[in-house]
């Protein structure tokens, strides 16, 4: 197997966008055209479970928010379904587009980062797959 | 929709608790038997009677009701199976209820029963990416509704740990709790952290365990007086917009519900049973994790926001207060067989309704209020009454 520790994957297709290379990149996800409810990761099939309508549209969402509640996970979850480093902090990002969303924090000092912060998007490895690749995953970090 | 009101009596006859602990020589189905049997056994009714079974678990496999059905006979009645995650038995016993309130069947058994995996709770109530995020983590999960909680509340981690001394001082007197040894604050504030700001001991333990109840109609009752009517059993599967991380689903920050899930559940189980919080002598909350115990007893209408854990300080929750709370030490005595712990919950009310809880059993016990919940979202609230 030949050294595959360059080659970058994400967690999921179309979660982000990279952005132009003078912007950040961006969360993608959908908001509705009738009442306006806003969700991450965007609906495929396009219907809103709050007003039962097919009537989602595609965003890019805001790459700043605040963070609502934040955990240390010092112990790994269970199932086998998660190979990221542990501890690691996860939390609830409140966005300006009127959305909450659950997303890994990272920081220097996972234990210090307080909650009500202002957040920003970024894009972080997660874990190496069996294949050596880096998988890549969206993230929220404290902003200075 | 039909009136619950107007539709037949429906009795606990007669119940069933297996010892939980962990047991690796043991399946689901041995001590799911175990749990019938003896369930038979208190109702005074042979096998033969019981005309349908609904049965409740999460990780045991295909048919797994079956399974233990058959370590009791085949007799020819139905076997459901249900699975609503920590709801499970509370579920198979609303099923039961229904199917006797409605004449369907006069005699039928609600079962719980569960072999739990070893280490944290896996849950699969998630989408594959949230699982390979780390977000099936229910203690931290619960660790974030905790944040949001104390920031709003001022509760302390002190107040935190006090619910795990009440509840294991409790389990102390339940010969069938897996722990039945009491912990000191300093014990619970000094134990390892596991998801900020949650420690290991303010975390429900695990177990294996069974648990069974045998309803019907009063004229099936062998006993009058050890009867225990079943005034409610309501069951809510999530309302838009209520966030529940351990459920995989956030707050809706447009459109917040005017009511939650569990408030929700409660209001239906006090509206189906005539009663309200103030006529309730005895409460089997949800302590999966110790805050839940808390922010449950407010959401249940028993105090306002913020107030419990000054409650809980004044001994109003304790075994000899003005409302006990886990009297058999919840779910961080007993442990958390998932598809069990709603049916060991119902267990816990009928032994104290009958006044046969020994040494610790409450002073006035008349009605009695039992609440599980957890990921789907469910939330199932059962009233009983002697």
């Amino acid at each position: 197997m030949g050294d595959n520790s360059h080659q970058q994957i994400p967690l999921r297709e179309g979660f982000w966008t990279s952005g132009a290379p003078d912007s950040g990149p961006r969360l993608i996800g959908s908001r509705c055209t009738q009442c306006g409810e806003v969700y991450f990761p965007k609906k495929p099939k396009g219907w809103c479970v709050h007003c039962q309508q097919q009537t989602l549209e595609e965003i890019l969402l805001s790459p700043r928010g605040r963070i609502s509640a934040v955990t240390v996970v010092r112990q790994p979850p269970a199932g086998g379904f998660y190979h990221g480093p542990v501890p690691y902090a996860y939390g609830l990002v409140d966005l300006p587009d009127g959305l909450r969303l659950v997303s890994q924090i990272t920081a220097d000092n996972l234990e210090a980062v307080p909650v009500g912060a202002e957040a920003e998007l970024v894009i972080r490895p997660l874990y190496q797959n069996s294949e050596g690749r880096e998988v890549l995953t969206f993230m929220f970090t404290p902003v200075a | 929709m039909k009136n619950l009101k107007e539709m037949r009596e429906v009795f606990v006859a007669g119940i069933g608790l297996t010892k939980w602990g962990v047991y690796e020589d043991q399946e689901c189905y041995d001590f799911g038997s175990e749990a019938i049997f003896k369930a038979l056994a208190d109702a005074g009714m042979g096998w033969t009677e019981v005309q349908a079974a609904f049965c409740g678990s999460v990780y045991q496999g295909t048919a797994s009701g079956h399974q233990a059905i058959k370590e009791v006979g085949l007799t020819g009645i139905p076997v459901v199976n249900v699975e609503n995650a920590c709801s499970s038995g509370g579920s198979s016993l609303r099923l039961a209820y229904l199917m006797v309130a409605a004449e369907i069947y006069d005699v039928v058994i609600a079962l719980g029963m569960e072999k739990m995996p070893r280490g944290p709770i896996p849950s699969t109530a998630f989408r594959p990416w949230e699982l390979a995020s780390g977000f099936n983590i229910q203690v931290g999960n619960y660790a974030l509704e905790t944040v949001e909680y104390m920031k709003e509340t001022g509760v302390t981690e002190e107040d935190l740990a006090r619910v795990t001394v009440k509840n294991r001082k409790n389990g102390a007197m339940n010969p069938n709790a897996r722990f039945q040894k009491p912990v000191s604050l300093e014990e619970v504030m000094g134990s390892r952290m596991v998801a900020e700001p949650l420690r290991l001991l303010h975390c429900c333990p695990l177990a294996d365990g069974a648990a069974a109840a045998v309803l019907c109609g009063k004229d099936k009752l062998k006993s009058l007086s050890r009867g225990i009517k079943v005034a409610a059993s309501a069951l809510t599967s999530g309302v838009y917009g209520d966030g529940m991380p351990a459920a995989g689903i956030v707050n809706s920050l447009k459109y917040p519900p005017e009511v939650g899930i569990l408030e929700l559940s409660a209001q239906q189980a006090y509206e189906a049973s005539g009663y309200g919080p103030e006529d309730i002598d005895i409460v089997q909350g949800y302590d999966t994790t110790v805050p839940s115990e808390l922010w449950g007893m407010e959401k249940l209408g028993f105090c306002n926001k913020g107030e419990a854990a000054g409650l809980l300080r004044d001994g109003k929750f304790d075994l000899d207060g003005e409302l006990p709370v886990n009297t058999d030490g919840g779910l961080m005595s007993r442990g958390h067989p998932l598809g069990a712990t709603g049916l060991g919950q119902i267990c816990e009310l009928v032994t104290q309704l009958r006044n046969e809880a020994g040494a610790r059993q409450v002073k006035k016990a008349r009605v009695g209020l039992a609440h599980a919940m957890g990921a789907g979202p469910n939330s199932s609230i059962t009233i009983l009454t002697r």
